[in-house]
């Protein structure tokens, strides 16, 4: 079935189980999918805007009491809805690092981050993990006080994933907030992972910005995002245009050049905010899906010589697997070599492995129901065994 | 009336995700097609005689 010349309707969560690393947190609300339906015309979220004319004052559809729920949910003090994370890191990183400076993130930053830094001009400087993938308030310190050496001053701003997107792993951000604001650095929360996954408590991290994902952990469409920040960044990162035109002398009101006046329209927004009341409840209930999560993982695990290569036990339901000594021993010799793996998984209903991946690889479970984990973990093992490889129990 | 039959498939596209893939339903999830299946049958049935009178 078409849905336009050449655009397949894509059925893939209704036909199958998604694992795929970086989907699971974005896939629609019922209500997310009734507001795309209802705000697909460009400018529909525009019908009501009245003066000061900017996005985040129209009151209906209320676009302005969703703004100021987000930043009391995140307790943060302002909010902006944002095209996807990254446009968030690029304004912050636009408005504190100039050409030359150095900033601080880690070996496990998102790439986007160091796009922002160098669109800024500034030098990107990682504070490295350590051996079980971790960023330490203390390695954070050692490397600020490189920095200071390298460049004769510390950093201008620091990011921090708090769950990376490598492995999935919970970084102490309370921990290396605290550090960097020794040396008056401010930091930006990359919630990308968190932000509509897990509670999330800007003033608790004692952060200057969070930063969350729409489209990756909020149940909404593609690019979405929202910036927060504390009241005192909020003047500097949200500050209001001061330019003029030389010939007609036109101002441009309330207008933010960070955010390049008015930010997400259309379904972009609507559909976060269609979402907000549902992802504002699933946070409470991250537990539920930890416990899916582990019934796939015992199933993983279970499979002689495969290894999780992230922190463990996990504290979030995307995870890095190594199958080099499990699923990659069949690969060879397989008649599907590599793609045997997918090929299986599909079989069972099962997508969003990378086609030809058994060695390495990442799945999330998030949003699942415990008889799809069962479902995934029970597969898992069927496919070991179909293959000869050993399973434990 | 349009928006609401497209609901009622929206509603009945996520009974979908929550089930895949094998699609089989519990009794509460059965009741709820069913549900579904017959506002959207009453909801098409009203656009009939609206849009064709």
């Amino acid at each position: 079935m078409k849905c336009g010349t050449g655009i397949e309707a894509r059925q893939v969560d209704e036909l199958f189980i998604n694992i795929d690393p970086i989907q699971a947190g974005g896939r629609l609300t019922a209500d997310a999918m009734k507001a795309v339906v209802a705000y697909g015309d460009g400018y529909s979220v525009c019908d009501n805007c009245r003066k000061p004319n900017r996005l985040d004052y129209i009151s209906k559809p209320p676009i302005a009491e969703f703004h100021k729920d987000v930043a009391k949910w995140l307790n943060m003090d302002a909010v902006r809805t944002v095209p996807g994370a990254r446009r968030g890191f690029q304004a912050v990183a636009h408005t504190y690092v100039k050409k030359g400076d150095p900033v601080l993130l880690t070996t496990l930053s998102h790439y986007t981050e160091f796009l922002a830094i160098e669109d800024a001009g500034g030098i990107a400087r990682e504070i490295p993990a350590n051996d079980r993938k971790l960023v330490t308030p203390d390695a954070t310190a050692e490397k600020i006080e490189a920095v200071k050496r390298e460049f004769g001053r510390p950093p201008v701003l620091a990011f921090i994933d708090h769950v990376d997107y490598q492995y999935g792993n919970m970084h102490d951000v309370a921990g290396i907030a605290k550090v960097a604001h020794q040396y008056d650095i401010p930091v930006v929360y990359n919630g990308a992972y968190t932000v509509g996954i897990l509670p999330v408590d800007g003033k608790a991290f004692g952060v200057d910005f969070v930063v969350g994902s729409g489209h990756k952990s909020m149940a909404a469409p593609a690019p979405s995002g929202v910036l927060a920040a504390t009241a005192e960044r909020e003047k500097e990162v949200f500050r209001t245009t001061a330019i003029t035109g030389d010939v007609t002398n036109r101002k441009f009101g309330i207008k933010e050049p960070e955010m390049m006046g008015c930010t997400l329209m259309g379904v972009t927004l609507v559909g976060m905010m269609a979402s907000f009341p549902h992802v504002k409840e699933r946070v409470k209930h991250f537990d539920r899906e930890l416990a899916n999560h582990k019934i796939v993982m015992d199933a993983l695990l279970s499979i002689e010589g495969t290894k999780c290569l992230s922190e463990y036990p996990r504290k979030h339901t995307m995870t890095r697997i190594d199958t080099l000594g499990s699923f990659d021993t069949v690969a060879e010799s397989h008649k599907k070599r590599g793609y045997y793996l997918q090929s299986a998984l599909e079989e069972r209903g099962i997508t969003g492995v990378i086609p030809g991946a058994t060695k390495v690889w990442k799945f999330n479970t998030y949003g699942m129901t415990t008889k799809q984990a069962e479902h995934l973990g029970r597969s898992f093992v069927e496919i070991a065994r179909e293959n000869g490889i050993a399973v434990k129990g | 009336m349009t928006f609401q039959a497209m609901y009622t498939l929206t509603d009945l596209r996520v009974l979908l995700r929550e089930t895949a893939p094998t699609h089989e339903f519990d009794a509460a999830q059965k009741a709820q097609a069913q549900r579904l299946l017959e506002n959207l049958e009453r909801q098409v049935g009203s656009l009939k005689q609206e849009m064709l009178k």
